[in-house]
């Protein structure tokens, strides 16, 4: 028997596939496509203190090997998503993490605290890295910010609290190390990359923001490095995202030094990406004598 | 868990019918016996790493008794490109039905059919469910050329055709919208009328005018880019003609479309 479990903080998660925020709806648009039980962590879409009707279109570009979007966080509201979206999710048997984001340092301990007596939530992921919003990154640029709004939340909940980082910013590890004397138990990374499209024959840019966040295989290069900058540099353990499309993107991450994955665009053309990875973990470590998945963390040679 | 949605279905036949326009006819039992005209199918672009998203079509028309499905579409970048150059048996990766379909009045007398270009794909299977309850029906198609028009045959069987040409080289020489408000005006007595259209925006934009004017009852299919089809990347973005300010702005061509009653969202000109 293959023992896939990790450690996030407190939680074991029954394997490390986790699925991005932003990707996975509230996971009930999934229903069709994933033994949802079978995914080790799933992150909700980003949830705010008051609704959002999210950006303009065009929201969305297709590029070679990824795609830029500047959604700009369309979500109901705490209030509402209460009500309307945790039901769903209290029914599913594997940890859930809430993405919260405010509009000001406040609205992020606002939103944790608000959930705090809602049951069925393992943790929250704290969204400091948004390029589509106002002020969105300027969370997780600022050293000083970064630990602040941890400490914040940290005050107002026991539960496990994970950042999401932004990978445009001079030095990662910096801001993953404000966080984790902040209280976070641990960090996510990399949200997407600031880019942007243009159209030549219109020569306006596609996007209604004209920059964007961009995501999808042609990141995970980038990825890679910010979660081995992680890795080396915090003992908190860190999340990877960027890229991830099949187990051997996954396991190049864990071999670099994530603890476990997120699992992100390719969900939109894949919707059973998260099974499938599961399932070739399982394989590879069959096939290679692995007895428990935990082992190869960190275990690059240098 | 339903595993019908995601699924392959095999290719039978790839026919070119007009000028870069191809139909595929493909085997897929859930499709062919489920499908509603105006829903869409998601489809992967097979053995090509780069190009992620799937690609939206409209389900053209539907074979129940022999298991199949046609899609139309235009051989526009190098996702369609590959799929007309498919071979007979090949797999195709699809995801659908998505989306919702067309809507009929009890009341409806007459189907007003208003397409430009490629947008005629929805309305063959349109057209073979209103023959069905015997609803008389119009269609005005509108192309740059008359190479472009596909399946004329076929729909003048269901249908009068009222035929438009950028070029002059077929039918009336303008747009497709003059022809319908021609006949609009013409048939004054807008009693038990419903409107579907499907086309390029300015278009649709006219489309709308025209229909508000006559105060006919008229639903769009709208084309967006979309990367999933099935509400997860809410990047299919609609703006609503009634919006609640800060809170809900936009429907999702994917979930709350690809049809829409054309007086509850904002088509720019």
């Amino acid at each position: 028997m293959i023992d896939l479990s990790v450690q996030i903080g407190p939680l074991t998660l029954k394997n490390p596939v986790m699925t991005a925020s932003g990707t996975f709806g509230y996971a009930d648009e999934f229903v069709d496509f994933c033994d949802l039980n079978e995914i080790g962590g799933i992150i909700t879409k980003t949830v705010t203190p008051q609704p959002r009707a999210g950006n303009a279109p065009r929201r969305i570009v297709e590029l070679p090997y990824g795609m830029l979007n500047s959604i700009g966080l369309p979500n109901v509201g705490i209030e509402n998503f209460i009500l309307e979206k945790m039901p769903f999710l209290q029914t599913l048997k594997t940890h859930i993490f809430i993405n919260v984001a405010g509009t000001d340092e406040e609205g992020f301990a606002y939103c944790v605290c608000r959930l705090e007596d809602v049951a069925g939530i393992s943790g929250y992921e704290l969204n400091y890295s948004c390029p589509n919003v106002k002020h969105g990154t300027s969370f997780s640029s600022d050293a000083r910010i970064a630990e602040r709004v941890t400490r914040n939340v940290r005050k107002v909940t026991a539960r496990p609290v994970i950042v999401k980082l932004t990978p445009n910013v001079t030095s990662i590890a910096e801001i993953g190390r404000a966080c984790e004397n902040g209280g976070a138990d641990a960090v996510s990374a990399i949200n997407t990359v600031v880019g942007m499209s243009v159209d030549i024959k219109t020569r306006k840019p596609r996007l209604s923001t004209i920059i964007g966040g961009y995501s999808g295989p042609a990141i995970k290069p980038i990825a890679l490095a910010k979660v081995f900058e992680l890795a080396q540099n915090l003992s908190i353990p860190v999340i990877a995202i960027g890229g991830i499309a099949c187990a051997g993107d996954a396991l190049e991450f864990l071999v670099a030094g994530a603890t476990a994955f997120q699992v992100g665009t390719v969900n939109f053309h894949e919707p059973n990406a998260t099974m499938k990875i599961k399932k070739d973990l399982e394989f590879y470590c069959q096939k290679n004598n692995i007895v428990k998945l935990m082992d190869i963390v960190g275990s690059i040679q240098l | 868990m339903s595993p019908e949605i995601l699924h392959h279905a095999t290719v039978r036949s790839i026919e070119q019918v007009a000028r870069d326009t191809y139909l595929i006819c493909s085997v897929d039992e859930q499709v062919s016996c489920n499908a509603r005209a105006g829903q869409f199918l998601e489809i992967k672009v097979p053995h090509c790493a780069e190009i992620l998203w799937r690609r939206p079509f409209s389900i053209h028309n539907t074979q129940p008794q022999k298991h199949t499905f046609d899609i139309l579409f235009q051989t526009i970048g190098q996702g369609t490109h590959r799929l007309a150059h498919l071979a007979p048996d090949s797999e195709l990766d699809i995801l659908g039905p998505l989306g919702n379909h067309f809507y009929y009045e009890r009341e409806m007398r007459e189907a007003i059919v208003v397409a430009g270009g490629l947008g005629i794909a929805p309305f063959m299977l349109m057209m073979r469910e209103l023959a069905q309850r015997r609803i008389p029906m119009q269609l005005f198609y509108g192309v740059g050329s008359s190479d472009q028009f596909c399946c004329l045959p076929l729909f003048e069987k269901y249908a009068t055709l009222h035929l438009s040409t950028i070029d002059g080289s077929l039918g009336h020489q303008g747009l497709v919208t003059d022809l319908l408000s021609d006949y609009l005006d013409r048939n004054s007595d807008n009693h038990g009328k419903s409107l579907f259209v499907c086309g390029p925006t300015p278009m649709l934009h006219k489309v709308k005018e025209i229909a508000a004017c006559h105060t006919i009852a008229a639903q769009a299919s709208v084309e967006t880019v979309m990367a999933c089809g099935f509400g997860a990347c809410v990047g299919c973005a609609v703006p609503m003609t009634n919006p609640v300010a800060g809170q809900k702005e936009y429907f999702l061509a994917c979930k709350d479309g690809p049809v829409f009653d054309m007086r509850e969202i904002v088509i720019d000109d």
